[in-house]
């Protein structure tokens, strides 16, 4: 089992995670918004799988690279 | 009949040399899956139109002769899809298809006849890199090197690699400085193979981490597209091909316009949201404006906040640069800088014009970007910009902020400006304006705020733009496809009949 984290691939803030810990995903799959620069920009999935760990909270600021969740796949 | 024993001895060598590596090494593909080096020539080129140059080419030491057909690299002339190319296809089966002295002169040839006789130059590859004992010592050394112009790109013609294995050496180099790559999954594409990587610095590099098709798909940029198979490949090839001239001194090939193209106009205002604060997937508008189906991204994993694409409208290609808010709100980082300054050097090369659809908030800011010299690469697409001498047209669909509204092509930089009404222009977004010129933060001071940030949005509008004549016209978004039609048919045809000056001609290949 390999595990994939997703990252904002910008600065700004969490604005809505979309998914639940154990949900299954597809590549492209909205999993948060992440409001930056006054626009709600969709966090994409990079794979297929499970969500496994959600690292942040609605509300908090989120820097580029930092991951997001990871996938199980 | 006379000459008896000659002509048999012909078609002896000559069957020997279309042998390549044998029988048992073909066996060993075929087992793979892969397509053999005459076997992709025959995918790729019209039937019966190749024309091999050097099937009798061996390589130059006497103890390997009989084993080097063709000397490792099938190169000649074909045709595809009725247009003249020049083709390379590296034959694994032959010494890995290692570069060498006499397969040296063969690529030096059917470059020079490329260039000189006006053909897109293909290139198979799927090589070992250089053959020992040949590259040892000082006398290998001595072997290279003649040809000061053998890495020299003045894009007379388009140049295409296919990396279709393990392609060290000169399918590399050539990869790196050709037009259009595509790569096969499962291919790599580096300076050494992991293995002689792992032998040099005592560390077990994994090949696909070194040079596999997801690295230089998204983070190197070498790679435009990804493909499953070699069919694939070269499928994707004559697709890009279509989009080109035979050469630089030409417009592009006109192809007839697919029924259903016109009339799609309202879908725009499907996908355009009317939040600003939403984002949506600007290729989709793309595809409704152009031709059918004619839509073909490069380097879609690259640089994403950026889509460039080739296309048709009205059956002429253009190339498309349009920010994608879908990605980082379209903010313009490094990656996004570097590929489009490559799509504006290869439409301007080969008389293909350019529609610049904009709808950014400025180039991304950050440590990041300071560190690969964000700067060096916003001047050098100015520059890049100011060298351009293919039509450019600029649709501003929405935002666009900062210095960034130059390098999209405003004010002087496209020949023409056009804006839809939710076009929106200013040097930064209001909300981050008020803060840093008032010192007001929005949770402080919410009333005082909003009332500055109506301040700051007043004459951000595209009719304030168009009473300045700074955009030449403002155009209901479902009339884009006609608007952009009628713009480059205007300004087609130029002094030099569709053809450019091409001043990007020798710039460099990589940034």
């Amino acid at each position: 089992m390999a595990k994939t984290n997703i990252h904002s691939e910008i600065n700004g803030s969490v604005w809505k995670i979309m998914i639940k810990v154990g949900e299954t995903v597809k590549e492209d799959d909205t999993l948060a918004i992440v409001e930056s620069m006054k626009m709600e920009i969709p966090v994409l999935s990079t794979c297929d799988g499970l969500v496994g760990e959600i690292f942040v909270v609605e509300g908090q600021p989120i820097a580029e690279g930092e991951p997001i969740m990871s996938i199980d796949h | 009949m006379a000459f008896d024993q000659m002509l048999n001895e012909l078609s002896s060598f000559k069957e020997k040399a279309l042998g390549m590596g044998g029988p048992d090494k073909l066996a060993k593909r075929k087992a793979d899956n892969h397509l053999n080096a005459r076997e992709r020539l025959v995918a790729l080129l019209d039937e019966g139109s190749f024309v091999e140059s050097g099937l009798f080419s061996t390589s130059h030491r006497a103890e390997v002769r009989e084993r080097s057909p063709a000397d490792g690299k099938i190169t000649g002339f074909g045709k595809v899809d009725g247009r003249r190319v020049a083709v390379i296809s590296n034959d694994f089966t032959v010494l890995g298809a290692s570069s060498s002295m006499v397969n040296g002169k063969k690529i030096r040839h059917i470059k020079d006849v490329a260039a000189k006789a006006g053909m897109p130059l293909i290139l198979l590859g799927e090589s070992t890199g250089a053959r020992m004992p040949d590259r040892m010592g000082a006398e290998g050394r001595a072997m290279l090197g003649q040809d000061p112009y053998e890495y020299r790109r003045l894009r007379e013609s388009p140049w295409v690699s296919a990396l279709l294995g393990a392609c060290y050496g000169s399918s590399t180099w050539y990869a790196a400085l050709s037009d259009f790559v595509v790569m096969r999954k499962g291919a790599t594409m580096a300076v050494a193979s992991g293995r002689v990587t792992s032998v040099a610095i005592r560390q077990s590099i994994d090949s696909e981490e070194l040079g596999g098709w997801k690295m230089h798909a998204e983070v190197s940029g070498l790679v435009d597209a990804v493909v499953d198979s070699d069919e694939e490949a070269i499928a994707l090839t004559k697709k890009w091909l279509s989009y080109m001239p035979s050469h630089h001194n030409e417009s592009p090939p006109v192809h007839a316009v697919p029924a259903g193209s016109e009339g799609r106009g309202d879908h725009i205002l499907e996908l355009m949201p009317e939040d600003k604060a939403k984002v949506y997937d600007v290729r989709k508008i793309v595809e409704t404006i152009v031709d059918l189906d004619s839509m073909m991204e490069l380097k879609p994993r690259f640089g994403r906040s950026m889509c460039t694409a080739f296309a048709r409208i009205d059956g002429r290609s253009v190339g498309v640069i349009a920010n994608n808010p879908l990605f980082k709100g379209g903010a313009i980082d490094v990656d996004a800088c570097n590929k489009v300054l490559g799509f504006l050097v290869l439409c301007d090369s080969f008389n293909i014009p350019l529609v610049f659809m904009v709808d950014q908030p400025g180039f991304l800011i950050g440590v990041d970007g300071e560190r690969k010299a964000a700067p060096g690469r916003i001047m050098n697409w100015m520059s890049a910009l100011s060298l351009v001498t293919v039509p450019k047209i600029c649709l501003i669909m929405r935002k666009s902020y900062g210095q960034a509204y130059l390098n999209m092509g405003g004010g002087r930089n496209s020949d023409e400006v056009v804006c839809w009404p939710t076009a929106d222009l200013g040097f930064m977004a209001p909300q981050v304006g008020v803060n840093i010129l008032f010192g007001v933060k929005e949770d402080e001071d919410p009333e005082r705020f909003r009332k500055l940030v109506d301040e700051l949005s007043k004459d951000t509008s595209a009719w304030r733009l168009a009473s300045l004549y700074e955009t030449q016209d403002v155009i209901d978004p479902r009339e884009t496809r006609g608007c952009l039609s009628r713009l480059l048919e205007i300004h087609r045809t130029r002094l030099g009949s569709g053809v450019g000056k091409h001043l990007l001609a020798n710039w460099p290949t990589t940034f």
